[in-house]
């Protein structure tokens, strides 16, 4: 029987809970939001004593589930003043799931101000011990400490100094299965949180752990077999598909093809370097130059897509790892940058600092066009990020993020929405991720939507009147279907090769169906996505957002985007009927 | 004519095949062509086309007709990562 394990940081104690009737047949984002909305005030402020930090496993994680290691990680957002679900993959997901434990909640604050702990839990229990010697560090220096101190076999769950210093751009990291401290819930700023609760770290031993029970086996292991299949065949995600060779950053070329590809801070839609940060070109850097460089490889055990990288140096030894798609639009075209040596640097930073790379490229972004530096200019990019790594007051500015960063500098072309900065798709000309982008309840965020239906966009229909007209009822179950892959702990680029293929998704369901012991259809996930959905809403309604909230920065109506010389302009009705129904 | 701008190993059909750099066939158009026809008069295999076409920046289909002056981008089929239920197809 799996526990919920209860941290308290004002009185440093930590207790396991039976799991509630209402939550045992949820997990990953169903869960952290459930119980956010139930334990979280939303007035609170988000780095008080009266939020919380759940992080919680998906329903599959831990199990033999393909592509499953997720973990997700949520409460109030001190970035967007919502709620928030952030997930990462990485090791932490399937260890936790391995110890019995769907969710660890962190709550209360430490009495002494600036102390950190770490939170040590395994098959024994769970012990909070001082962190000190482990913080003021880059995570570079830390986690192979960390690995020293408790075992190389451990997961660790960490913050960076972002973190300690309460930047909202905070993410929080994940160590990959070669223990680098690469991956990250990013976004939202829920490293901040963690600091603010005196958590400098998880560290889970998994080691002797009971494991995760399967009700039935049977139902599980014909889920995860169809499951397979539809990964194995999709030319997306199956070996030597797209993913798996020229990684996510294929996308760089593709969506500046088709125009839409933000570019020097969202005032142009292509972008003349493109190539030279494509995925194409990333490949072929790791194979010339050999050593460690390595693309297809993967971010935690069990996936089957691996869709990662590792980049070298020009003489073969490692750089960073991972140059995927968001992060080097964020730090390479949207600030004018067209090295992929320079944005590996700055994803290098943004790993050891502890920040979100969608959150802080968009903010040099805004930098630039405030005139701290000029497009392009790697080097001046860098020293921006050593500021924000350093704490001087210009990098606490920078590092609450490109909407703190646009008004103190008074730059009025802030691409956020519910101050989050938005990822790489300019919703002007793909009007369906701006629909998204605005009505989310977590702030501009790309995997609110990925999983729409197919069968209501893919059509043969003009392009105009999908966008406004069609488009609300789609966007309500897009939200919606979200919830099943952020619920269940697999990751979203699932979503290509099960939407193409009924029986993925009937697979992902059935994989449910036999961890849970349930008779879930397709139709009941859906709908308790959108159940989901609404507790969001509700909470975000009690924190004083209203549907003023649910909208694009203004510049976008008025300002036409190159190439295809549009603005935004789906009206306001429309995006307020997105959550009807 | 029409610029083609070409990726991954379509760019064999061009003059250049580093991938840092663009992959341009210009070709010439005549009324009536469609993405399909101009693919042929560039001898890029169909097979090899993935779901990734872009006319002017609008996924497009191949049944597509094209005019001088366009800007069409070509992926090969190892290359069709996309979120395409964003993407309404133009077939015409």
């Amino acid at each position: 029987m799996s526990k919920i394990l209860r941290v308290n940081m004002t009185d440093l104690t930590a207790r396991f809970e039976d799991v509630p009737e209402k939550y045992r047949l949820t997990g990953g984002r169903g869960l952290t939001s459930s119980i956010t909305c139930d334990e979280v005030p939303p007035t609170c402020h988000p780095l008080g004593p009266n939020n919380k930090i759940t992080f919680a496993v998906g329903i599959v994680a831990g199990t033999s589930a393909p592509t499953s290691g997720r973990i997700s990680i949520g409460g109030k957002s001190p970035l967007t003043g919502t709620i928030k679900e952030t997930n990462s993959g990485g090791m932490a997901g399937q260890k936790l799931a391995r110890l019995g434990l769907k969710a660890i909640i962190v709550e209360g604050q430490p009495k002494e101000k600036g102390k950190l702990w770490l939170l040590k839990v395994d098959k024994a229990g769970a012990q909070l011990q001082p962190a000190d010697g482990f913080t003021s560090k880059g995570l570079y220096e830390t986690y192979p400490m960390l690995f020293k101190k408790f075992s190389d076999k451990v997961a660790i769950i960490g913050i960076g100094t972002s973190g300690e210093r309460l930047m909202s751009m905070a993410g929080i990291c994940v160590n990959d299965p070669e223990n680098r401290p690469s991956r990250y819930a990013g976004r939202g700023g829920m490293g901040a949180v963690m600091g603010s609760k005196g958590l400098k770290a998880i560290i889970l031993d998994d080691a002797g752990g009971p494991g995760v029970p399967i009700a039935n086996k049977e139902a599980f292991d014909a889920g995860r077999k169809k499951l397979v299949a539809a990964l194995r065949e999709h030319d997306i995600t199956k070996p030597g598909g797209a993913l798996n060779t020229t990684g996510t950053a294929t996308l760089i070329n593709v969506i500046d093809e088709a125009g839409a590809l933000p570019t020097r801070n969202f005032s142009d839609g292509r972008f003349e370097g493109a190539n030279k940060i494509s995925g194409e070109t990333l490949k072929e850097t790791c194979e010339k130059r050999g050593g460690v460089g390595m693309v297809g490889h993967s971010c935690s055990p069990g996936c089957i897509i691996k869709c990662s990288n590792v980049y070298p140096r020009p003489d073969g030894t490692e750089h960073v790892s991972v140059q995927e798609y968001e992060s080097i639009w964020a730090l390479g075209a949207n600030c004018g940058i067209d090295s992929l040596d320079a944005t590996g640097e700055l994803i290098r930073l943004c790993n050891d600092y502890g920040v979100d790379t969608i959150e802080a490229g968009v903010t040099i972004g805004v930098a630039m066009e405030a005139g701290l530096a000029k497009f392009g200019d790697s080097q001046k990019a860098i020293e921006l990020m050593h500021e924000i790594g350093q704490g001087t007051p210009l990098g606490h500015i920078l590092g609450s993020g490109a909407a703190a960063t646009a008004s103190t500098f008074g730059v009025v072309r802030c691409p956020t929405v519910k101050g989050q900065a938005m990822p790489a798709y300019e919703p002007r000309p793909i009007k369906g991720i701006g629909i998204i982008y605005a009505t989310s309840t977590m702030g501009a965020d790309h995997t609110a939507g990925y999983t729409i239906a197919p069968e209501i966009l893919d059509i043969g229909g003009s392009v105009d009147k999908l966008v406004a007209e069609k488009s609300a009822l789609a966007r309500h179950f897009l939200h919606a279907t979200a919830y099943l892959f952020d619920s269940t702990g697999h990751c979203l680029f699932i979503s290509f090769a099960v939407l193409d293929n009924p029986s993925g998704l009937e697979g992902v369901v059935e994989e449910c169906n036999g961890v849970l012991g349930t008779s879930w259809t397709v139709d009941d996930v859906l709908r308790m996505g959108g159940d989901i959905v609404k507790k969001e809403r509700a909470f975000n309604k009690a924190a004083g957002f209203t549907s003023v909230d649910d909208r694009l920065p203004e510049f976008m109506k008025y300002e036409k985007l190159p190439p295809h010389n549009v603005a935004f302009d789906v009206p306001d009705t429309e995006l307020d009927k997105t959550h009807d129904s | 004519m029409i610029e083609v701008h070409l990726y991954g190993k379509l760019r064999r059909f061009t003059d250049n095949q580093d991938p840092a750099r663009d992959s341009i066939l210009n070709l010439p158009v005549e009324t009536g062509d469609t993405i399909e026809d101009i693919a042929r008069h560039g001898s890029i295999p169909i097979e090899e086309i993935g779901s990734n076409i872009f006319l002017n920046g609008e996924y497009s289909a191949l049944t597509r007709k094209v005019k001088d002056g366009d800007r069409l981008g070509i992926f090969p089929t190892e290359m069709q990562l996309l979120y395409k239920w964003h993407f309404a197809k133009k077939r015409e």
